[in-house]
């Protein structure tokens, strides 16, 4: 700022306004920022036609949280000078942060700040145009809280407004309740999602993943018993879903029918190979039907898959037992070292 | 937690009578120093005397059980310490234990003997030294104290997890004769083990003559205690396949009982968990290993909706194949608002055993409660196995079998062996029972062990490996002695 307001300065400057403008610089240098508005409040008062001396208040109110008063400065200031990035990224913040997203939003485009443009667009109703700009910003700084604090909103804006529209179209009630059981469901309130799914359940029963949302609803219970005809319909509604499979597969397992498990886990992993929860529980059911051939391959295929994790220490501990039980005890003794390291390195 | 329950012939009169365990009054959970209140009679323990026509008359004060200590009483354990044929009395709690001798007039002695402190709960008498006496193990659960409470729970507050606190050690008392007990935890190798122990049940799962211990843990690996035979055990949970659920995690082990589902002759292994988190039942397959069998047995969908604490497994219906009772009910009373497809009150359950290995519900009828110890015991020496539920904040559920099918209950009265027979082993046909009044949690079962059916001929491997035969007289109610 300080060059730009001496360069101004050149053709117009008295020792008046000099005093001025330096005592504004130094209280601001200070941190006396009360007094350092006070200074250029009187450099604008002697220098009004210049854009720096605009800018200099503008911006010591806006290091003061004072958006309102910071905002008529930075307007004058773009008047006698519309070729001001910085002025027009504080009048922007000002602006949003009082409210005025709509006068903020071309301020933000000349200034080019996504991440502001973005919040701007949304709080103005523009979600569509927000995502795309928070994306870009996204790109800059991928973790960054706030942007994906504002991103979700963008996308949760985006689909209430499709769930709005949704609502509205002849017929699509039983979408509807779909998506307000799955809401239910994911928010943890188990009744009202499956009120929900069960309706729409009850006026469609084509539709892919209402059976899948019940079955997971019980299976969060651990209600296997109700959670298995809902992975059997899914399953059938969609028989090319490696998840409906698994799922399915695991449920008939924990009610004690793994020869039935073991054909759909089976299919499971044909569906989708090497899927780490579907090779554990369809080596449990092939132990469980006398195939200890099948069910080593699965094990350690999900220790070559993933041989840290805890589904690894799940395998290394059937190894163990499977291998026991084969009496190959040196097999069995190094499944259950590498269970005890696994479990001591993960803790 | 709380809610001890025993069944003990306390008086002699060949009628079980039952004692429950009263936690204490806790006006406030963090303030110091606790009372418990157990001087009001409100808070005292409770012995229920049976009378001849099998209704229950309040025996506390008569048998001199009406002053109970400051601590907030968890389980009891009942055995005939001093082979006197009186069975005495153990109580475990917040903040010690008591052992109480039987005068053997109807009335009960506090001891200092078998003291433990800190947090006691499951309690089983075992003689692991097969020397004739029975020895006390006592599970304890956590290292807290009411100055170090801490709140848990958002926006709902809840019991914290157990992996908040610390563990601590079990302890393991060795009988000196003369109702003397001798702290061994550390020359035995129990005290090296630190769990947070919940229920214990004993068998001698690898048949070496000597009863080995299971402790269950909450939130942490299970043990299993081997006896090796020389005063020592040896912790082998893990290497035995009983430390973990079948995914290689720890779940919340509270109940635990052994007992032979299979008829295979071996005692296997039942743990009680928490809702969603499956009981594992561990079939035991010889060679002193386990294999984690909820799968195979249908258990894990029958039991994965609910919270199990007391358990039993045994032949309730006397079909020759054996059932699982569990008394029910979730830990935390407001899990209704955490997690609203739970249920803190639920019924006690009875999964019946059938040809072919797997497990079925059977609706008992009965109320959803807080019930949290089971006990076991032919009630009215009727050959079929009954059983009692303690309830949080409520009255025990007394729960009469009414099965068509016969049954026998045999008392066995050791001479070279305990008295009690503690760790005797009986076999008939295809059924074999481990007689033992551990099991389950912060319960005391029947000393007695039961048959199905009317076996004509028994085989009884007493404590030290000594094997009897006996043809049974006709009728429910048996005894059987010990040969010299």
């Amino acid at each position: 700022m300080l060059p730009l307001l001496l360069l101004a300065f050149a053709q117009v400057v008295t020792p008046e306004l000099r005093q001025h403008v330096e005592a504004g610089l130094q209280a601001r240098a200070a941190g006396d920022l009360p007094r350092a508005a006070t200074e250029f409040q009187r450099v604008v008062e002697l220098a009004p036609e210049l854009p720096a001396a605009h800018v200099n208040l503008g911006s010591v109110y806006f290091q003061m949280k004072d958006y309102e008063r910071a905002t008529a400065p930075l307007r004058r200031a773009l008047q006698l000078n519309p070729d001001l990035p910085g002025a027009h990224q504080m009048l922007g913040t000002a602006l949003l942060a009082q409210g005025a997203a709509n006068e903020a939003i071309p301020h933000f485009e000349k200034a080019h700040i996504d991440d502001l443009l973005g919040i701007a667009l949304l709080e103005a109703g523009r979600a569509r145009d927000a995502v795309d700009r928070l994306e870009a910003a996204l790109l800059q700084r991928p973790g960054d809280p706030d942007l994906l604090f504002y991103l979700s909103h963008a996308y949760g804006q985006l689909s209430k407004d499709l769930f709005d529209r949704l609502r509205t179209q002849p017929g699509g009630e039983t979408r509807v309740q779909q998506m307000l059981g799955e809401a239910a469901l994911a928010a943890g309130q188990r009744d009202q999602a499956e009120k929900h799914l069960r309706s729409a359940l009850a006026a469609r029963t084509d539709l892919r993943g209402i059976h899948f949302a019940l079955g997971e609803l019980y299976l969060a219970n651990g209600d296997y018993a109700r959670a298995e005809p809902e992975f059997r319909a899914e399953a059938r509604l969609a028989p090319l879903s490696a998840v409906a499979a698994y799922k399915f597969g695991l449920a008939l397992l924990n009610l004690g029918k793994p020869a039935e498990a073991a054909k759909e886990l089976g299919r499971a992993d044909q569906l989708h190979p090497g899927m780490p929860e579907t090779l554990l529980s369809l080596g449990k059911a092939l132990v469980a039907t006398g195939n200890p051939t099948g069910a080593e391959a699965a094990f350690q295929k999900l220790i070559e898959t993933e041989p840290n994790s805890a589904l690894a220490e799940a395998a290394h501990l059937q190894l163990s037992q499977l291998f026991r039980k084969l009496n190959r005890s040196a097999d069995a003794n190094r499944e259950l070292k590498a269970l005890q390291e696994l479990r001591r390195s993960r803790r | 937690m709380g809610g001890g329950i025993a069944l003990l012939d306390y008086d002699g009169d060949g009628r079980l009578d039952i004692f429950v365990v009263n936690g204490g009054k806790l006006h406030d959970p963090v303030r110091l120093p606790p009372d418990f209140r157990r001087y009001d009679p409100a808070f005292a323990n409770r012995l229920y005397r049976q009378l001849p026509d099998g209704s229950f008359q309040d025996s506390t004060a008569r048998a001199g059980l009406l002053n109970s200590p400051n601590i907030y009483g968890m389980g009891a354990a009942v055995a005939d310490i001093d082979n006197d044929g009186h069975p005495d009395l153990y109580v475990t709690g917040y903040g010690g234990s008591v052992l109480y001798r039987n005068n053997g007039n109807g009335t009960f002695t506090a001891t200092a003997e078998a003291s433990v402190p800190g947090w006691s709960v499951s309690a089983a008498f075992l003689d692991y030294d097969n020397d004739g006496l029975l020895d006390l193990f006592v599970a304890r659960y956590l290292d807290w104290d009411l100055g170090r409470n801490i709140l848990c729970g958002t926006p709902f507050h809840s019991y914290c997890r157990p992996d908040k606190f610390n563990g601590v050690a079990n302890v393991l008392f060795h009988n000196e004769g003369g109702g003397r007990f001798r702290d061994v935890s550390q020359s035995a190798g129990i005290a090296s083990a630190i769990g947070k122990g919940m229920g214990v049940a004993v068998a001698d799962y690898d048949a070496d003559g000597f009863p080995d211990i299971f402790a269950a843990n909450d939130g942490i690996e299970q043990f299993l205690f081997h006896n090796e035979r020389n005063g020592t055990f040896t912790e082998r949970a893990l290497e035995a396949g009983v430390a973990l659920s079948d995914d290689a995690r720890s779940f919340a082990g509270m109940g635990a009982a052994f007992g032979d589902y299979d008829n295979d002759g071996r005692p296997d292994l039942i743990v009680t968990n928490l809702a969603t988190e499956k009981f594992a039942l561990y079939r035991n397959e010889g060679e002193g290993r386990f294999l984690y069998a909820s799968l195979t047995t249908a258990l894990a969908g029958l039991t994965s909706r609910h919270s199990g604490w007391g358990v039993g497994i045994h032949d309730f219906d006397n079909d020759g194949y054996k059932d699982i009772f569990a008394s029910q009910s979730h830990v935390l009373d407001n899990v209704e608002r955490i997690h609203s497809g739970l249920r803190y009150l639920e019924p006690p359950a009875l999964y019946r055993g059938s040809p072919d290995g797997k497990f079925r519900a059977f609706d008992l009828g009965l109320p959803a409660v807080a019930g949290r110890g089971a006990t076991f015991g032919d009630l009215n020496n009727d050959g079929k196995l009954d059983a009692v539920v303690s309830v949080l904040g409520g009255s025990p559920l007394v729960l009469l079998n009414r099965s068509a099918r016969p049954g026998v209950t045999l008392r066995l009265v050791g001479r070279r062996a305990n008295r009690d027979g503690a760790g005797a082993v009986v076999r008939a046909g295809s059924q074999t029972v481990f007689a033992s009044s551990s099991g389950s949690y912060l319960s005391a079962s029947d000393a007695r062990v039961h048959l199905s059916g009317s076996p004509a001929t028994i085989e009884i491997t007493w404590p030290g490996g000594r094997k009897q035969t006996e043809k049974l007289p006709p009728g429910p109610s048996v005894t059987i002695l010990e040969k010299e």
